[in-house]
């Protein structure tokens, strides 16, 4: 029933397309994590002007669809903005922000959720808010946050597959040209599965363990 | 209002500070002089504002209104209608607190440093000390607190009473002219009160200036050199520890005093050493 002959002929295109889908996912993951970071610190601004844009980013990214989102910004963000970008820049820019917006929510409950105290002992020392968030806050945040943090980096990663609608050349755009020219989309997409499966129940067993290290 | 024990410039110049929470007023008007090499104990029932006075001064908490100097230098000056008569930058008010060491009821360690680290934290971040000369007076300051043995420590390997001796060092690795302590012995089981109570004694009696918020009497009776008594906000008693606690003419303080008199008793041996 199964061809795996599909696959193995066409090897060299899953392994380029997963090499692909790693690439997005690491630049898109570090440009989120710091876009979150930049966000979270602009909703926890005792301006409030600026939280004010903050939870508009926030709130923006978390009720428009991903693939509305990715779309919009090959096809519409060139024409409002008057600039000619590629696909390349488009998707990363898209999921970078999209990401982003979550990282911010991660990052924000992780420092809020912080005792108080901390922060207190710290400017009592002398330090300014950004030493303190520095040195103290955000060394004891971070551990808190490995968990929701690789949560949604996995979850970053499995969107990247959305980029193949920009014809960004990853692994299940690989995939589904695989499959247009050997009829075989069952051998095919079950072997993209199980590539993200061999890839991230290890990369989430080593989250946990992560976590349970920092304790 | 007891004299300055030299006729020094005073360190804490509080006056007519209000604080309000919503419509609640926490603090009504009080007025506070601390002079160089004086210990003065905050008493009051919970609830009287003697906390949030304590973190009003080095400006963990603002006022809501009236004025704040420290070592001579305005901190805090602010109109009744909220109009603020001075800016003070974030840079001053951090350079402030830099010279006012505190000591948390909570501890406040933190938890990712060892004890080591965190007694050279102050420093090394808000003072850019080289390394080897905030660590020679870190482990100075561990061996005066008993926890030298602990340097490699982390906090949460501590009992109460060693975390509150670490934060002690920690604040005092400042070098501060001024020490705040918040309640520095009410989280901490009974048996190890005393530990911190004499780290405590030793400082007062080199001569640093104190401003301690306690429930201690008898801490406040051998050591403090006066005792403020707040009442809903206000002062309303204050003077030598015997005058105040010994012989009450306030109502709250007798009040306050008799419902702490078995304590302070069985602190009494303890403090004579």
């Amino acid at each position: 029933m199964f061809d795996w002959s599909v696959i193995t002929q066409n090897a060299h295109l899953f392994a380029w397309g997963l090499v692909v889908t790693l690439e997005y996912t690491v630049i898109t993951c570090v440009l989120g994590l710091i876009i979150g970071l930049l966000i979270a610190l602009v909703q926890l601004s005792p301006i409030k002007a600026l939280r004010v844009v903050g939870r508009l980013f926030v709130e923006f990214f978390r009720n428009v669809p991903l693939l509305v989102w990715l779309l919009w910004s090959y096809y519409a963000l060139p024409i409002f903005a008057g600039i000619n970008i590629s696909k390349q820049a488009a998707g990363i820019l898209a999921l970078s922000l999209y990401g982003g917006a979550y990282y911010a929510e991660i990052l924000r409950a992780g420092i809020q959720s912080l005792d108080h105290g901390q922060a207190d002992a710290a400017k009592a020392l002398g330090m300014r808010s950004w030493q303190a968030m520095r040195r103290i806050i955000l060394p004891q945040a971070f551990r808190q946050m490995i968990p929701p943090l690789a949560g949604q980096t996995i979850i970053q990663m499995k969107n990247t597959t959305l980029l193949s609608v920009l014809t960004v050349p990853d692994l299940l755009y690989q995939a589904s040209y695989v499959s247009s020219f050997t009829y075989r989309p069952m051998e095919v997409y079950t072997v993209v599965g199980i590539i993200f499966l061999v890839i991230l129940i290890p990369s989430n067993y080593l989250a946990r363990r992560l976590e349970m290290n920092s304790q | 209002m007891t004299r300055p024990p030299n006729a020094a410039a005073p360190l804490v110049e509080v006056s007519q500070v209000r604080k309000s929470y919503g419509s609640h007023e926490v603090l009504k008007g009080i007025d506070l002089t601390v002079y160089p090499g004086e210990v003065v104990a905050l008493l009051g029932s919970s609830g009287s504002g003697k906390t949030t006075l304590l973190r009003c001064v080095n400006l963990l908490e603002n006022p809501s209104s009236g004025r704040i100097a420290i070592d001579g230098s305005p901190i805090f000056d602010r109109a009744a209608d909220g109009h603020d008569n001075a800016r003070i930058s974030g840079r001053d008010v951090a350079a402030m607190r830099s010279r006012v060491g505190m000591v948390f009821q909570q501890f406040n360690l933190f938890p990712h440093m060892n004890v080591l680290a965190n007694v050279m934290e102050g420093p090394r971040t808000v003072l850019g000390e080289d390394d080897a000369t905030n660590r020679a007076r870190a482990l100075d300051l561990l061996a005066k607190v008993g926890m030298s043995d602990f340097a490699d420590r982390m906090p949460g390997r501590l009992s109460g009473g060693q975390k509150q001796r670490v934060s002690i060092a920690r604040a005092l690795n400042m070098r501060p002219s001024l020490m705040l302590f918040d309640e520095p012995t009410s989280a901490l089981d009974p048996e190890l009160v005393g530990e911190v109570l004499n780290t405590m004694i030793t400082l007062a009696r080199e001569g640093m200036t104190m401003l301690v918020v306690t429930h201690e009497l008898g801490f406040a009776l051998e050591v403090a050199t006066r005792v403020v008594f707040l009442d809903q906000g206000a002062i309303c008693a204050q003077g030598t520890p015997q005058e105040v606690l010994l012989h009450p003419t306030n109502e709250r303080v007798r009040t306050f005093v008799n419902r702490f008199h078995a304590t302070a008793e069985l602190m009494r041996p303890l403090l004579q050493t």
